[in-house]
This record gives C-alpha cells, sequence and structure tokens, in this order.
C-alpha cells in the first residue's frame, strides 16, 4: 500500500491529506503563517500524525515560499547585466529591474556578428572592486543565447576568474525563446536561490527529526514534483491554482470541465481538456515579472468565500480583500460565506451569527427574513456573475490561442461539452449560483475543502525536452536544459533525430530523477534550409514530454458511516 | 492604449516545393526573430488566431476557373481568412490597426483565377476589402502596394472600381515580373484615375522611396480621404533581395510604414529570408505599435549601387507628366448579346508564370454615371477551347447595371463552360457549371 503525503499552503489556510492508495486517510487544516510557513508545514504535518511508526512514501508540498519572497520584493540584489545586440529598445518594454548593457550581437540562427568588448569587461569588474554595495549575485543574459550561448559562457569565464566566489547565472540555462523574459526569469530564479536551499534544508531536516525519512517533493506551477533540491525556485510560483486542477483531476478521470476553486480571497480558474490540463502558451506573470516558467493556463479573481463586503454609493460589493473568517465562523464583518450559511447551503457557521452579519448590511427596517434572504441570494449572485465572466474570458483565450500551421487550423480543439467542477471553501455554496449563470452542470466533489493537498500529494513527475537543430551551422540546444552541443549526424536527418531526442530525453530525465513513463511525443518540424536553389540541410524541432497528470484517482464511491471531519 | 493586431501564420507545414521560395522556412526566421524579442509582450500587441475564409468569400471577388474544386486552396484560404480575422477587429474597433504576418501571399491573384502566379491564388487584400464593404458598409479604400513586383493581381481587381484607389510602388516593369504597372495604367472607364502606378528605377533605395511616398502618395490618398488604408507590404525592396534591386533597409520600410500609416498591413512577396525577413518584418511591426525601430539592423550591410537623388526627383517629374498625359486604352464596342448602354473593350494576355501558361481575356465594361458598373470578363486557357466567363454586378450598383449583369448571367448560362455571378450589390455568388448545374455560394 503506498501512502502519499500533500501538503498545499495556500493564502489563508494549509490543507494536508494522506493519501492511502485511492482513499484519503486523514485531513488537517491549519491556519497558514505567511511569516513562518516551515512552521506552517510541519504543523500541518504533525496534523496528519506522521511519525516513524506510520511510514508514508513520499510528502508532496505546494508552497507559496517563492510567490511571496518575488510579490513583496523580499530577495538580494542581483546584477543583471544584459547584450541586446540590436533590434526593439529595451526601453519598449518595462523593466522591473535595473540592468546594464553590454555589447556583443549573435542573430537569429546563433551566429556571431560582434563579438563582445573585453575591455568594458575589465571596466566593469574594476567598477565593482571600488564598489563596497556591489551584490554576489550576477545574472548575465544574451539575445539569442538559447541558439547561442558563446557570449554568456564568455563574459562567465572571464568574471569566475576574477570574482570566483560570485553567484553567476546565464540565461541560456532557460532555453527558450524571448530574451526580455528569460531576463528577467534568470534574474528571479538567481534571487530566490539562497531563500529556497535554506527552507528545503530546515524542511527535510525537521521532518527527518521527526522521524520521517520519505522524500520530499515540491510541486512545479507546470503540474509536475520535483526533489526539492532539484527544483529551481522560480518554476514552484503560483503552485496553488496547479494543485487545485491537479486536485480537479484526481476525481474526473478523462472529462473535459473547467475547474474552480474558491479560496478566501481569491477563486482559481483552470481548464481540463479530455483529462489533460490546459497548459499556458506563454510562461507565468508574477507580480510585474512576465517570466518563461511553464505554467497551467490558470487565472486567479479577486473574489473568495472570505471577500468583505462592501457599501458603495450604488450598493454592495466584494471587496478584493478579506478582513477576517466569515462572521458565522466568528470573524469580525459579514462575508460570502455569511450568505451561505444563512442559506443553508454549507453546512458550517453560526446560522444566528450569520443573520446578524446580513442585517448589518441592512436598514432596521428591512430586517425580515425575506429581505435577508434576498439580500444572501444577491449577494452569492454577485460572486457568481464575477466568476463567471471570468470563465467566458478563459475559454474565450483558450480559443483563441494562435496556430502556425496549416494543420492545426484544421484540426481546431473540437468545442466540447464542459461541465464546472467547484472545490473549496464555499463549493457547495455557490453550486447553485454558478448552475444559474452558466446554463452548465456544476458538480461538487467529495472532498471540496482539501483539493489542493489531493492534488499535490496524487502529482506526477512532468517532463519535457524540446530538440532545436540546425544541421546547417551544426548546432543542437535543449530548451529545457539549455544544454547546447555540435550535430555530428547527417544534414538531413531522420530516424537518426529521433533516436537522438530519445537519447537526450533520457540523459535529461535521469539527471533530474525522473523515470520516464508515458512519454508522448510532438511530431517533428522539419525546415529544409534552401541556398541558391539547393537545399544544404535542415532546421528540425522536436519535443518529447510527459504532460501533467495524476498517479491515481479519488475513489469517489459515496462516503460510508459518518461523516468524519478533522477541520 | 491603441492596439496593434498581429496575425502570425507562417503555415510551417506549407510549401510550393522543397527548394521553392514560398517553403515552410520563409517565416521560421521571424518568427525567431519577434518572439525572441519580446515584441507579443509589448502592452499594445494583441495577436490573434488564425481563421479559415469561405470560399464564398474568395468568389465574391475571384472568378475561379474552371471551377475551385480544381484548385488545392486550403492554405490561401487561411491566409486570406486570417487577413480577415484582423480585418474585423479593426473594424469592430478591438484593434487600432494590425499587421496580417501570413503566407501565401495574393497581390498577383486577379480578376479571374485559372492557376498560381507569382507564387499568388487568392488576393488577400482584395477579399478583405470586399469583405469589409459587404459587412461593415466601408465605402471607401486605398490600397498602397509596396511590395517590389507590381501588384498586378489586385489592380486588375479593382481596375473598374470607383471605390477603390489602388496605388503601386515597384520597380520599373522593364527590368521585373510581371512586366505591367506602368504610369499610363489609369483605371477603366468609370474609375479613371483610381489607379495610379509608380514603376521606379532599380537602386532607388530609402530616401527615394521616402520621396515619392511624400510627393506623391501621400497628396493622392489626402486627395482621396480613405475610411481604410491597406499596405501590401512585400519586403523584396529589400537591398538583400534575390531578384530585385531598390537598395531599401529594414528601417526604411519602418519608415514607409509610419508614412503610409496603413490600417492593416498585410504580407506580400519578400524572399530574402534570412538577410532580409527578420529585420523588415520586425521594423514594420515596430513601427505599427508606435515603437522605435531605430535599433533594427541588419547583419548584412547594403553593396548594390544607388542611384542619386536628384536623377531619382527627376525621374519622378518624368513619370507624373506621362501619369497626366496618359490616354485611355479602351475601345467602345458593341455586341448584339450585350445588354443594353454603351460597352468598352480591353483585350488582354495573363501569363502565369508558376505553371508556364497563357490566360487570354476580353474584359468589358458597362459606361455607367452612377456606379462602378457591370463588368464581363471572358477568360480561356488555350489550346483548351473551354471559355468560363465572370460577371459583375459592383457595390452600389444602379438598377439597370445590377439588370445587366442579370441578363448576361442567363445569356451565358449553357454558351460557355462555366458562368460565375458576382452580385457585389447583392452580397451573392452564382456558379454554374455545365456538369453541375447552379451553385449558391454564401457569401456572409
Amino acid at each position: 500500500m503506498r501512502r502519499h503525503v500533500g501538503i498545499d499552503v495556500g493564502g489563508t489556510f494549509t490543507d494536508a491529506v494522506v493519501i492511502n492508495e485511492e482513499e484519503i486517510e486523514k485531513k488537517a487544516k491549519v491556519p497558514t503563517d505567511q511569516d513562518n510557513l516551515l512552521q506552517t508545514l510541519l504543523s500541518a504535518l504533525d496534523r496528519l500524525g506522521l511519525d516513524g511508526g506510520n511510514p508514508v512514501d513520499e510528502i508532496t508540498v505546494s508552497t507559496t515560499l517563492v510567490t511571496n519572497s518575488i510579490l513583496q520584493g523580499r530577495f538580494p540584489p542581483v546584477e543583471l547585466y544584459l547584450l541586446p545586440g540590436g533590434g526593439m529598445k529595451l526601453e519598449s518594454l518595462s523593466w522591473p529591474v535595473p540592468y546594464k548593457i553590454m555589447s556583443g550581437t549573435i542573430d537569429y540562427r546563433g551566429r556571431e556578428i560582434l563579438p563582445p568588448d573585453e575591455l568594458q569587461w575589465r571596466r566593469i569588474l574594476q567598477e565593482r572592486r571600488q564598489n563596497p554595495l556591489k551584490s554576489d549575485h550576477v545574472a548575465i543574459v544574451g539575445k539569442f543565447s538559447h541558439r547561442n550561448k558563446l557570449h554568456e559562457d564568455q563574459l562567465a569565464a572571464y568574471w569566475r576568474l576574477a570574482e570566483p566566489e560570485v553567484h553567476l547565472a546565464l540565461g541560456h540555462e532557460w532555453g527558450q525563446a524571448n530574451f526580455y523574459r528569460r531576463s528577467l526569469t534568470t534574474y528571479l530564479n538567481l534571487a530566490s536561490q539562497d531563500l529556497w536551499l535554506e527552507f528545503a534544508r530546515e524542511l527535510e531536516r525537521a521532518v527527518g527529526e521527526r522521524g520521517c525519512h520519505a522524500p520530499i517533493k515540491v510541486l512545479k506551477t507546470d503540474g509536475g514534483v520535483l526533489p526539492l533540491d532539484q527544483v529551481r525556485p522560480v518554476e514552484t510560483i503560483y503552485s496553488g491554482p496547479t494543485a487545485g486542477v491537479l486536485g480537479a483531476m484526481a476525481q474526473n478521470p478523462d472529462a473535459s470541465y473547467v475547474v474552480v476553486d474558491i479560496g478566501g480571497t481569491t477563486t482559481d480558474l483552470g481548464i481540463v481538456l479530455s483529462g489533460s490540463p490546459l497548459v499556458s502558451a506563454r510562461g507565468a506573470k508574477i507580480g510585474p515579472y512576465k517570466t518563461l516558467v511553464r505554467s497551467l493556463a490558470v487565472r486567479s479573481v479577486a473574489v473568495g468565500a472570505d471577500s468583505a463586503i462592501v457599501r458603495e454609493a450604488d450598493g454592495l460589493s466584494l471587496a478584493r480583500y478579506r478582513l477576517g473568517p466569515a462572521y458565522c465562523l466568528g470573524g469580525p464583518a459579514p462575508t460570502p460565506t455569511d450568505a451561505m450559511c444563512y442559506l443553508g447551503v454549507v453546512p458550517y457557521g453560526d446560522r444566528v451569527r450569520a443573520e446578524e452579519a446580513l442585517a448589518s448590511l441592512l436598514p432596521d427596517e428591512h430586517h425580515l427574513p425575506a429581505d435577508l434572504t434576498g439580500l444572501a441570494e444577491s449577494l452569492l449572485e454577485e460572486m457568481a456573475g464575477r466568476l463567471a465572466a471570468e470563465i467566458r474570458a478563459m475559454e474565450q483565450e483558450w480559443q483563441d490561442e494562435p496556430a502556425y500551421k496549416i494543420w492545426g487550423v484544421l484540426h481546431p480543439h473540437e468545442a466540447r461539452q464542459f461541465y464546472v467542477w467547484v472545490s473549496g471553501g464555499g463549493a457547495r455554496g455557490l453550486r447553485d449560483f454558478l448552475q444559474k449563470q452558466l446554463r452548465v452542470e456544476v458538480r461538487v466533489g467529495r472532498f471540496p475543502e482539501v483539493s489542493n493537498a489531493v492534488g499535490a500529494a496524487l502529482a506526477r513527475p512532468t517532463f519535457s525536452c524540446t530538440l532545436h537543430l540546425d544541421t546547417v551551422l551544426g548546432r543542437f540546444s535543449l530548451e529545457e536544459s539549455g544544454e547546447q552541443g555540435k550535430w555530428q549526424g547527417s544534414i538531413r536527418p531522420h530516424a537518426e533525430v529521433d533516436a537522438f531526442l530519445e537519447k537526450s530525453a533520457e540523459r535529461l530525465a535521469a539527471a533530474k530523477g525522473i523515470d520516464l513513463t508515458g512519454t508522448e511525443k510532438e511530431p517533428f518540424d522539419f525546415f529544409p534550409i534552401v541556398q541558391g536553389y539547393r537545399t544544404v540541410g535542415q532546421i528540425v524541432r522536436g519535443r518529447l514530454y510527459v504532460p501533467p497528470g495524476v498517479r491515481g484517482h479519488l475513489n469517489q464511491r459515496p462516503e460510508v458511516g459518518s461523516r468524519r471531519s478533522e477541520t | 492604449m491603441n492596439k496593434t493586431g498581429i496575425l502570425f501564420f507562417p503555415a510551417f507545414d506549407w510549401s510550393l516545393g522543397e527548394t521553392h521560395p514560398e517553403r515552410e522556412e520563409r517565416l521560421l526566421y521571424t518568427q525567431e526573430q519577434l518572439f525572441e524579442e519580446g515584441v507579443f509582450d509589448l502592452p499594445q500587441i494583441r495577436q490573434f488566431a488564425p481563421g479559415m475564409a469561405p470560399l464564398g468569400k474568395a468568389l465574391l471577388t475571384q472568378g475561379i476557373f474552371p471551377h475551385p474544386a480544381k484548385h488545392d486552396l486550403t492554405a490561401h484560404l487561411i491566409a486570406a481568412g486570417s487577413t480577415l480575422v484582423l480585418g474585423e477587429a479593426l473594424a469592430e474597433g478591438q484593434i487600432q490597426n494590425g499587421f496580417a504576418l501570413v503566407r501565401p501571399p495574393g497581390h498577383h491573384a486577379g480578376a479571374t483565377v485559372l492557376g498560381n502566379r507569382g507564387f499568388c491564388t487568392l488576393n488577400n487584400e482584395a477579399i478583405l476589402i470586399n469583405h469589409l464593404r459587404s459587412k461593415y458598409g466601408v465605402k471607401k479604400i486605398a490600397v498602397v502596394d509596396t511590395d517590389v513586383h507590381h501588384g498586378d493581381g489586385t489592380q486588375d481587381i479593382f481596375y473598374h472600381d470607383p471605390g477603390v484607389l489602388f496605388i503601386s510602388l515597384h520597380q520599373d516593369g522593364r527590368t521585373l515580373y510581371p512586366g505591367t504597372g506602368f504610369a499610363s495604367e489609369k483605371g477603366g472607364p468609370n474609375a479613371w484615375g483610381m489607379n495610379l502606378d509608380i514603376p521606379l528605377p532599380p537602386g532607388t533605395g530609402d530616401d527615394g522611396i521616402h520621396y515619392v511616398l511624400e510627393n506623391w502618395v501621400l497628396p493622392r490618398l489626402d486627395e482621396f480621404k480613405p475610411d481604410i488604408v491597406i499596405n501590401s507590404a512585400g519586403q523584396d525592396n529589400h537591398f538583400s533581395d534575390p531578384l530585385a534591386s531598390m537598395n531599401v533597409t529594414a528601417r526604411g520600410y519602418g519608415r514607409i510604414t509610419e508614412l503610409v500609416k496603413p490600417d492593416l498591413a498585410v504580407l506580400e512577396g519578400g524572399y530574402s529570408i534570412e538577410a532580409a525577413l527578420p529585420y523588415v518584418n520586425l521594423a514594420i511591426l515596430l513601427a505599427l505599435a508606435g515603437e522605435d525601430y531605430d535599433g533594427v539592423v541588419e547583419a548584412e550591410k547594403p553593396t548594390r549601387p544607388q542611384v542619386s537623388f536628384t536623377s531619382l526627383v527627376s525621374r519622378v517629374k518624368e513619370l507624373k507628366a506621362e501619369y497626366a498625359q496618359a490616354q485611355p486604352n479602351w475601345v467602345w464596342r458593341p455586341e448584339p448579346y450585350l445588354p443594353d448602354g454603351t460597352w468598352a473593350y480591353i483585350p488582354r494576355m495573363i501569363y502565369y508564370d508558376t505553371e508556364g501558361f497563357q490566360e487570354v481575356r476580353f474584359d468589358r465594361v458597362r459606361k455607367c454615371a452612377h456606379c462602378g458598373g457591370t463588368v464581363f470578363i471572358e477568360s480561356r486557357r488555350p489550346p483548351s477551347r473551354g471559355r468560363y466567363a465572370l460577371v459583375r454586378i459592383p457595390f452600389g450598383a444602379c438598377p439597370q447595371c445590377s439588370q445587366a449583369g442579370y441578363d448576361l448571367w442567363e445569356y451565358l448560362i449553357g454558351r460557355v463552360e462555366t458562368v460565375q455571378l458576382q452580385d457585389q450589390a447583392g452580397a451573392q455568388v452564382l456558379f454554374w457549371h455545365l456538369d453541375e448545374g447552379v451553385t449558391h455560394f454564401s457569401t456572409s
């Protein structure tokens, strides 16, 4: 019997589960202490009662550690050096961090157009010697470095000789196109490194002290899991919404649906198509930073079950913030949860306090039951309406995804019959209201309160290896690892390139400790390169990957016996 | 913020032949450049998904003979359809301007289509223009064709159309395919002066082409006051182009875009796919988005000779004189079967370079003071004896011209192999074929 632990650190609460095969064995919920996430995780683990006598096979955490540190700007200073060459002006895009420009130009195929200027390097290092405030974190990113890392490597080698103690990060390690995003991604990852390593060390130690020696993994925003020390810290941002989608997948095999995960202050939305989550075509955006971090196509809406209700000129509305728990649960002010409690659509809360909360929003003469019911309904209608609008916008965005091949235009994703899957604290309370707005079936699972923790517990590793090969220049690169090398094969490879991709993938997977099963391949793109009406070689693109998914499904039989709740 | 739409459809799985200039690789480096620069992250840029044009929309603009089913139109319908997606976004106010960066191109595809010519089968801009007129009631549209080759297909489609001003700047037809586009080609009898061809000498360069725009094209546009300006943005004026020799740079193209201020730019030719396209496409897009394109500098430098600015200026003066003195090239020729009215007659030969054959055409247009006039085109591909007929009732047709169109349609059925009726005013296309009878095509 395999036992998996999943913990999801949310903005308000941290949920944890132990899953034994296809049943939830234990659940726990603790308040999140944003200033001490390590302690939060440990108290969640303690509530699950883990110790050496009751071994688990694996622990997966989804944590907001890196997300918070980035959004709050709590990271060490990083010096960013850019080699932008020509093209669009850097100022055309807004840069949330300062940078310095260095010379050197590489073109779109990775050919050197203009070598870097060594005098400039010498000058910069000299200035640093005289600067007591210099950072020991340095990021170097060149335009088209994902096609040729030559200049980044040259500069790094020079730098290491002069300042061996400096932490260097190079842009080509994020081997996808987009100089702007590559720069910011390299920057953020380097900036989060120390914080993450310390957290990982502490967590390993504290869990070990509890007599638990299960490997600890972390959930990435692309839906995959990796050992704590293998993950690139910036890849853990926004894993919460991802956990929500995976949690839904653990309870909905092979269907197409929209995931709505209602939290305290925000509600996360995602899309699953025939059992596979929709992946965002572009990288994740966090605060002012656009990154290359692969993520599921999710969006967060600033409304949740604990959103404060505020009075505006034209009536009441739901605020983007939370003042505390719902009034009916001992909180300070009315929330949508009070409306749900008053209407009796959720099984928790003090109905007397809920009534009090709603009454406080109305003038004295309107404290009749009919008025209070009307108010509760209109508040939940507003909440459902906001979510419905975002769901439609997200569906539209998915329909508007660009295609670059005729095949893609002739074979669009078919318009499927979607249903909506709601999880989170207010799931049962909002179901009917959402169903009325969207006019599609809205379902709630057996475990709406711990859906994210279930997603974390059952997430499996993802994997991707994208090959870009230019046989004329004799060069290849792998996007995910940033590896670049010489191509020794033929000018017009066919079966050869297939074997090469597989071998590269195996090497990459082994380095990350990932077992390659369930791989899929995108069809290769072959671009004949013609010079003077003669084909001189090819550019080949191919990808082998393991899509995000879950390693098992929860039993959906109705619960037997009494409802046991640890909350 | 003013939005710039981009529809990037590189058709990475389509070519006219492995070593053909119109092949998979053509926009590959443009993609690399645009993606790496992060242009899609510019807040004012909005990317659109490609679409497929219904055949009826193409048939409202072009006669496809002997039958649409005889042509492989898929890629062309996607290029045209993608142009329509962006055109609708413009008409509905979602974007302020846009760039349809799509292949295959279209500006050599004319009023009749017997095959592929100059890599074009369907005319993306022309189909878009007629769509904007039929769906949104746009009245006045101008096309500025800055491809190095004469936009003969677009000219052919709108030659008798007083609602469309067509301006083409190109390398002199005596030195380059398709060998047409002289200053004397001013339009048909009901649209005289609505066609402006400016054939320029090889080596015109950035300054030369900007001079022509500022001193001839822009004043003509100001005079016409179009509701929408479309730029057929071919990129073979570039100094690295293997076939032409106009010596324009990527930044020169950026400036062209700034001067013409098109509502929509549509990619046409340009086959210097490494030395030009990644840079020119970037410069055009940045110019449309109102961003600085001054840093867009090619890896290569121009090496070809350039004509001096003074000799270019005097050449333009000669061309203006030639244009002013041009005389109509049609004759008035009555035929017993033609409906009431005075009919101009223009015989033509059109060469299809892709497959190497000639189309023989007899074009006729009914003189009309109220509308663009009924157009009747008879087409043949010798040595085949089959004759194809295209009858067009123009947008805003008067009752007489409309009646004349339907009279011709009825007269022609059974007398030729194929008859196509483009009722642009009534938004319908009727297609009669010897073996199949009449087919209705929806144009919406």
